[in-house]
């Protein structure tokens, strides 16, 4: 039988598989045809030239992170069901069982706190804002409000971490970083990458330097931490007896030197090295010019609020997030610590919305009255946002709220996004209802906006591309104007 | 050579070429074939008649010969020749696909049946020893396949409609169309419809009952009626569907096939809002119509040669520290300029530009020092659409240069100075639509005037706070110590321009008419409380900010430690205490001296008796921190330092519950001025917190980090 069919098709092993290898051959030739198959293509050439992928929206951004996660139900999302069953008890079926932080989950009850202030309805989108940020109310015409955005880390460092990179373990490259690398600086004076602190009075989470490391990327897209006060930038000043002209022969030998160690080492790192030396010797002298306060009207600091001319606080970095982001620095990051409400929440954050509301509010303005807010994003938001129970004893006037990575608000102006409501949550304002966004979907969407496919923009490190948004990330459409 | 041999070479030839067609076929997007592939490709439409009439006979051959068959080995050859003819027409059709863009549905069918048509042949060679009803089963099968990519081929290289009964044609893209009698519908909305619309809505295909390829057909509408006319609630059906958002599932064109643009989009919709005439001539518009704009921007585009990124000028030359270019992004002929840090403009960097005058679309001048020549060069640039001239100092009159600039659309002068005449005869000349500009320099109703006068430009002026009236922020004492040997020099600092500090050293409060004015440092020479205030015209006055400064006439010869400090908070050891150097609020900064377990004790020395009668203590009060005031201060004096008599004991109030964290001085006067070589110094700490502290019972905190003689 077996040689009955073998004949029937002309056919046995050692024919099929002979045969077989001349198909081989017939895939090698094809293969010929399919350029750099066999090549391994570095990054350079995988976008040298080519970013902006497509025609960006967005040329630079200021991102004011709320560190401590600001109360999304207190200030923008309102919910009157809260306030009608103020004291009674979270109904399990909004819980559903999901986790809580280690701070609250021993609670014996989760009573319901409504929110202490007044809201009302704002712009023509008639958006909901409460009556402790007037300012930001003012503006509402202005804002992108998304309700619905959520993370997966339900810790202050893990969570800021997570907003930062990407990922909620430290060791990758922080957004700016990223925005860094793919577009650079614009002017050449300024790192593309700059990082401002300020510290309001309530409960307060620390901000570390990982939050704006290179990760994996060249050193020179590290953020450039900038204070307000004498001296902007660290060690920038030359000591004194040292003249421009000398500092120019020393760095001119320094960086032969160093070229000749590339020539040998090959490390990247020399090269890295050689450019920070010489963006620092530009940077003293763009740096004083820019920073000065001497050339702001009195308008702009009435703008800002007087308190824009004490150093180191919330309102003086928002002028000098402006005045970076229009010399051109890509990526402007601040942080504003304090909303870390866990208890005694009503005193702590209208100390905060003191802190930040007119000043926020002004940077946006005053990016619209220069022309400048159609090609600068503006991103205000924090970590996660807090629960809609009480931490802590509940009485009438006072409150605590823990932590709650389920939803919560951020708000964008400028840059291409369409101001509106975008996101719902349920009336209990635990869970979302409407059109989450993810983290990743929020880094991707800020990526569309500067003209970044997010998916082709990666960096080859110990054997695999790495992304902003890992593996997941959709842009976020509906917001885009 | 036999036909055997024939055959089975052949048949070898199959395994290498199957193989190899498929690799094409699967990895089409990467392959990029050289130019004698490309050639190879065009003789696709000769061979591939080869197969079609060989395939036809071998189906008929199956279906109605079996009874008459060829010898085995003929049968195989012919066999054989057949599949090589359609595998090699498969390969040249895949190579000829590189060199056209091809409609992608149309093309993705005929390639995999024509690779089908391939596969099927070769296993044609395999089945000659089968049962006859497979053979035919296959051979209907294979005429099917056959018919069906030869179908769509055809209509590859001779339209969709090669193979349809004839029709007229209504709309056709070659019809040359005339300035003057064309209308805007064959202008403008046709090309559109029949580019991204008619290729589901047309004659072939009619998607949702609609056709778009005929004025006729359009009128009709679709399932959904009436395309082209909205009512009071709800915008016309097609301007609905084109402007929902992209992942929206009624959004045309749908996700996935190519989008309108916005000038597109726009078009449409005006053209519909207009009414949707058909028969308005293009040049019955106004030339300042948006439609009429748009749509001849549309036949200019429609004209333009598309830009190879080759023909595109590298910008490398244009870039310096103080100059930046780029493309708007890849693939773009636009240009954007942002020049930076005024202080090294270089007129040069921006007369260099004008070797791409022409690709400029957005420049960016903010804070330059610039000059009527510098917009001569400016004026070059035809096609800008933006341009920033921020704080750049210019003259407004010189800013009617700008009318030239015909492309312009953004203009942004704040910080510009004008009149309000002066603002008026530039807008009048304006031919951009939308302005920034600082309304500091005229008043509101001004403004007004001048925005309703120009209704075509959208300003932005930001906000006139002249009027709002705000506290002044805390002017600053500059100062490192608060201790002084014989004078201090006191800085104050203000950042806001024109503030006016005042101050006083008596005690008094500092008002605004009488207390001195702060020209130049304050020269203090004694113990004294320094009181500043700020103050400007149309502002609150700033709070009070005082500090004391003390003298420290009297400076020890020696001082040593009697009982050790806690290991935390040891300072610079006992020369902390005289060091003139104030530990200000931040407790672990290295000047503060700190007890709990024990009182503070320490002894210093003078070479001779001095004559002393005051001590004071600064020290750090911070309840919440368990930092006390200091509870009592004795003194002892000694002249051989071993024998010490009282000379004083003072206890000093307790501390308030609500008193907040500061830096505060404790004196102890003695009675009467005594004159020692040593003095020895106890200070005690509170032993107990009180019972309004959270820790009480415990031992409080004393920090001391100075301490002034007299």
């Amino acid at each position: 039988m077996k040689e009955f069919l073998e004949h029937g098709l002309n056919q046995n092993r050692r024919k099929f598989l002979s045969k077989m290898s001349l198909g081989l051959g017939g895939l090698a030739l094809g293969s010929l045809m399919i350029p750099g198959l066999f090549e391994s293509t570095t990054e350079d050439e995988l976008f040298s030239n080519v970013l902006p992928h497509f025609a960006p929206k967005a040329k630079r951004v200021i991102y004011l992170f709320q560190n401590g996660a600001p109360s999304q139900l207190d200030l923008f999302d309102y919910k009157p069901m809260l306030q009608k069953m103020h004291g009674q008890d979270l109904p399990a079926s909004i819980r559903m069982g999901q986790r809580l932080t280690g701070m609250t989950s021993n609670q014996a009850k989760f009573p319901l706190a409504g929110t202490k202030y007044n809201f009302a309805q704002y712009g023509n989108n008639g958006v909901w804002i409460s009556e402790i940020l007037p300012h930001l109310a003012e503006i509402s015409n202005d804002l992108c409000f998304i309700r619905s955005i959520y993370t997966e880390a339900i810790n202050h460092d893990p969570a800021l971490t997570f907003f930062q990179t990407g990922a909620q373990v430290g060791n990758r490259p922080s957004m700016g970083s990223w925005i860094s690398y793919g577009l650079g600086s614009e002017n050449k004076n300024l790192p593309a990458f700059c990082v401002l602190l300020s510290k309001g009075k309530g409960n307060g989470q620390g901000v570390y330097s990982k939050l704006w490391s290179n990760g994996f990327l060249d050193s020179i897209h590290q953020g450039v931490q900038f204070s307000s006060g004498e001296e902007p930038v660290k060690y920038l000043t030359d000591p004194e007896f040292i003249n421009r002209e000398d500092k120019r022969a020393m760095l001119d030998e320094i960086s032969a030197l160093n070229d000749e160690a590339y020539k040998k080492i090959g490390d990247p790192e020399i090269v890295t090295k050689i450019q920070q030396y010489e963006l620092a010797y530009r940077m003293q002298m763009a740096v004083p010019e820019i920073t000065s306060l001497q050339n702001e009207p009195e308008s702009i600091v009435k703008m800002y609020g007087p308190e824009c001319l004490i150093p180191g606080t919330y309102a003086a970095n928002c002028l000098l997030a402006r005045k970076l982001s229009e010399n051109g620095v890509r990526f402007v990051q601040l942080y504003h610590q304090g909303w870390d409400t866990h208890g005694n929440l009503p005193k702590e954050i209208e100390g905060q919305c003191k802190d930040v509301d007119q000043s926020s509010a002004a940077l946006v303005k005053d990016l619209k009255q220069r022309g400048l807010l159609d090609e600068t994003l503006v991103i205000w938001g924090g970590e996660f946002g807090r629960t809609n129970y009480c931490q802590g004893k509940l009485t009438k006037d006072n409150y605590g709220r823990d932590h709650h990575p389920r939803c919560f608000t951020l708000w964008m102006a400028g840059g291409g996004v369409k101001p509106g409501v975008f996101g719902e949550t349920d009336e209990f304002g635990y869970n979302i209802t409407k059109l989450p966004v993810h983290v990743h979907d929020f880094h991707a969407t800020v990526m569309h906006l500067m003209g970044i496919d997010h998916e082709k923009f990666t960096f080859k490190h110990q054997g695999r591309r790495y992304r902003l948004t890992d593996v997941a990330g959709n842009v976020v459409r509906d917001i885009i104007s | 050579m036999n036909e055997k041999k024939i055959g089975q070479t052949l048949e070898l030839c199959l395994w290498i070429l199957n193989p190899f067609m498929l690799v094409l076929a699967i990895f089409d997007q990467q392959i990029q074939p050289g130019v004698f592939f490309q050639w190879t490709g065009k003789l696709h439409p000769l061979v591939l008649h080869f197969p079609i009439v060989f395939g036809i006979l071998i189906a008929i051959y199956f279906m109605f010969f079996q009874q008459r068959k060829f010898p085995p080995d003929t049968e195989k050859l012919l066999f054989a020749i057949n599949a090589v003819f359609a595998c090699s027409v498969a390969i040249l059709g895949l190579l000829l696909s590189k060199q056209n863009a091809y409609d992608g549905e149309l093309i993705n069918l005929h390639k995999w049946g024509g690779i089908a048509v391939a596969i099927l042949s070769f296993v044609f060679l395999y089945v000659l020893n089968f049962r006859i009803s497979l053979k035919k089963i296959l051979a209907v099968l294979f005429v099917l396949v056959l018919i069906g990519s030869t179908h769509k081929g055809a209509q590859l290289t001779h339209g969709v409609n090669a193979l349809s009964f004839p029709k007229t044609a209504v709309f056709s893209a070659e019809k040359e169309l005339s300035d003057t009698t064309a209308t805007i519908y064959e202008f403008g909305i046709a090309p559109i419809l029949a580019q991204k619309c008619v290729s589901c809505h047309g004659a072939d295909k009619m998607k949702g009952d609609l056709q778009l390829h005929t004025p006729e057909k359009i009128l009709l509408g679709g399932k959904n009626g009436d395309i082209l006319k909205g009512n009071l609630n709800a915008e016309a059906g097609l301007i609905q569907r084109i402007h929902l958002p992209v992942t929206d599932e009624k959004h045309m064109p749908p996700d996935g096939k190519m989008q309108l643009t916005s000038e597109e989009t726009s078009i449409l919709s005006r053209w519909i809002k207009a009414g949707a005439n058909f028969n308005t001539r293009l040049n019955e518009l106004a030339k300042e119509d948006s439609l009429f704009v748009l749509v001849n921007k549309l036949r200019s585009a429609s004209n333009q040669k598309v830009v190879q990124e080759t023909d595109l000028p590298d910008l490398e030359e244009f870039n310096s520290n103080y100059c930046t270019t780029n493309y708007l992004f890849s693939g773009s002929d636009e240009v954007e300029v942002n020049f930076f840090q005024g202080s090294f403009y270089n007129r040069e960097n921006l007369k260099n530009l004008e070797k791409i005058k022409n690709n400029i679309v957005s420049l960016n001048m903010q804070g330059m020092p610039l000059a009527k020549e510098d917009l001569d060069i400016i004026t070059q640039f035809k096609n800008l659409k933006k341009i920033n001239l921020n704080s750049t100092g210019l003259n407004i009159s010189t800013l009617d240069l700008l009318k030239t600039l015909t492309k312009l659309k953004a203009v942004s002068i704040c910080g510009i100075k004008f009149t309000e005449a002066e603002l008026d005869r530039f807008l009048n000349q304006a031919t951009f639509s939308s302005l920034n500009v600082w309304s500091d320099h005229v008043n509101e109703k001004q403004l007004e005037k001048l925005i309703s006068k120009h209704p075509s430009i959208k300003f932005y002026v930001g906000d006139n706070l002249e009027n709002v009236i705000m506290k002044i922020n805390n002017p600053v004492i500059e100062q490192d110590t608060s201790v002084m040997s014989d004078h201090i020099d006191v800085k104050v600092k203000h950042l806001l321009k024109g503030v006016v500090i005042r101050y006083t050293t008596d005690g008094s409060d500092p008002d605004s008419l009488k207390s001195s004015e702060y020209t130049r440092p304050i020269r203090l020479s004694q113990n004294t409380v320094l009181k500043v205030k700020a103050f400007k015209t149309g502002w609150i006055a700033s709070d009070l900010v005082q500090r004391t400064f003390y003298k420290s006439g009297i400076h020890p010869d020696t001082i040593f430690l009697i009982k050790t400090p806690d290991q935390k908070y040891r300072g610079n050891g006992a020369k902390t205490l005289i060091d003139y150097e104030l530990g200000e609020t931040n407790m672990s900064n290295g000047k503060w001296l700190a007890y709990r377990e024990s009182d503070m004790e320490f002894v210093i020395g003078f070479n001779q008796p001095k004559l002393l009668n005051s001590v004071h203590f600064n020290v750090l009060v911070d309840l919440e921190a368990y930092i006390f005031p200091v509870n009592s201060i004795t003194v002892q004096g000694s002249n051989d330092g071993k024998q010490f008599k009282p000379v004083a004991n003072v206890r000093l109030p307790e501390a308030n519950k609500s008193e907040l964290k500061r830096v505060s001085t404790y004196s102890c006067d003695f009675p009467k001025a005594t004159s020692f070589k040593y003095y020895k110094f106890i200070a005690s700490n509170l032993k107990k917190l009180p019972s309004w502290h959270p820790g009480k019972g415990e031992p409080a905190w004393i920090f001391v980090d100075e301490i002034i003689l007299n």
